[in-house]
């Protein structure tokens, strides 16, 4: 048997392990844990409304790959993974990449309106001490 | 009825922007000298006020480029036919003012840029900063913009150039050759004439440890987005 039959055979003996149902009580328990710490910070307003989809949603994605291990099974398989869980960690990282990327582009968005608004209070700063053509310094 | 702003941003310079404003006084008559106190934690707002000048206060520190952008969207407030900006260092001399608003003034070019380099003023910069010098002007060129001295803030410009200059792209921190490529693209008549600087008598933090690589590398960004947005004219 070649190396490569060898490492082939190896990750179908991989692929046809059991599930553990411990992990996956334990995934969907975070999951549900991760929706009411999201809930929790809602209503004691730590997190805003519109913040919460996101979490929601990784929190309901959890849950039906734990329900439906087969799922990611087959994703495993398609995309040539040897164990379930490393397609799991990969897709998280994934989410989390593209979380970062749109709090940044959100980041962005409030630096420039942050700015807008210092320089606007600046100004009005400037012409409620020294109305302009009244009493402002005389020019240079 | 048209007026004539002159900016200086200024960012902790109480000990050489005095001296500015007297040079100022002595080199011009006709424009409203507007000091934008980038939060500074000195005494830099008061010496201003004292000297006579029109000081717009940051409620915080914005970056030399936001200082900036205030001072224009006071000028365009004002509806300022003419807008000059210099430096609080020192390193401009007022005296050289008129020369460079002369072509905005009588309407040759939108935007004047003072430049170190067009004839031969015994300017000279680190190894550095003559790369990045390099650097750029080699980026205005791709873009289609000849310029001897991107990074030069000593400029004058007309209305037109501030209604561009008052959105949102303008950056915050460092507005160089950037900004000189988005007027261009916007269809403005970009031009230089030559100008004597001395070098700033500060030290600058934008040439401090790993700042330089990152204005590098951000000034190829926005570059390169300036160069995508807008779409010359004629």
């Amino acid at each position: 048997m070649t190396e490569e039959q060898q490492l082939e055979q190896l990750r179908h003996l991989f692929l046809s392990a059991p599930e553990s149902d411990s992990a996956r009580v334990i995934a969907i328990v975070l999951s549900l844990a991760l929706v009411v710490t999201v809930l929790w910070m809602v209503r004691r307003r730590i997190l805003r409304e519109e913040y919460t989809p996101i979490w929601v949603g990784i929190a309901f994605a959890v849950t039906i790959v734990s329900i439906r291990a087969d799922l990611l099974l087959a994703l495993t398989r398609a995309i040539g993974a040897w164990t379930s869980s490393s397609t799991l960690f990969a897709l998280g990282e994934f989410a989390l990449l593209l979380i970062c990327l749109n709090y940044a582009a959100r980041l962005s968005k409030q630096s420039t309106q942050i700015k807008n608004l210092a320089q606007e209070l600046a100004l009005l700063r400037a012409r409620v001490e020294h109305p302009v053509g009244s009493q402002g310094p005389p020019p240079a | 009825m048209s007026e004539a702003v002159l900016i200086i941003p200024a960012y902790g310079e109480a000990e050489t922007l005095g001296r500015v404003l007297a040079e100022v006084d002595r080199a011009l008559t006709g424009y409203e000298v507007v000091v934008v106190d980038d939060g500074s934690q000195d005494a830099t707002a008061s010496i201003a006020e004292a000297a006579g000048a029109r000081v717009i206060r940051h409620p915080f520190n914005l970056g030399y480029g936001a200082a900036l952008q205030t001072g224009y969207k006071y000028a365009l407030q004002r509806g300022a036919s003419l807008v000059v900006q210099m430096d609080a260092d020192g390193q401009h001399d007022p005296r050289e003012i008129p020369r460079l608003a002369a072509p905005v003034v009588a309407g040759e070019c939108d935007l004047m840029v003072g430049s170190r380099f067009l004839e031969a003023t015994g300017y000279r910069h680190g190894f550095l900063r003559a790369l990045g010098r390099q650097l750029f002007r080699g980026l205005a060129r791709l873009a289609g913009l000849r310029v001897s001295d991107p990074t030069s803030g000593f400029q004058a410009m007309n209305l037109e150039v501030l209604k561009v200059y008052t959105q949102n792209f303008f950056p915050a921190d460092y507005p160089d050759v950037d900004v000189l490529l988005a007027a261009y693209r916007h269809g403005l008549r970009v031009a230089e004439c030559p100008v004597h600087m001395k070098p700033g008598v500060r030290s600058s933090t934008l040439h401090a440890g790993l700042r330089p690589v990152y204005y590098a590398y951000k000034m190829i960004l926005s570059t390169w987005s300036a160069s995508a947005s807008g779409r010359r004219a004629g």
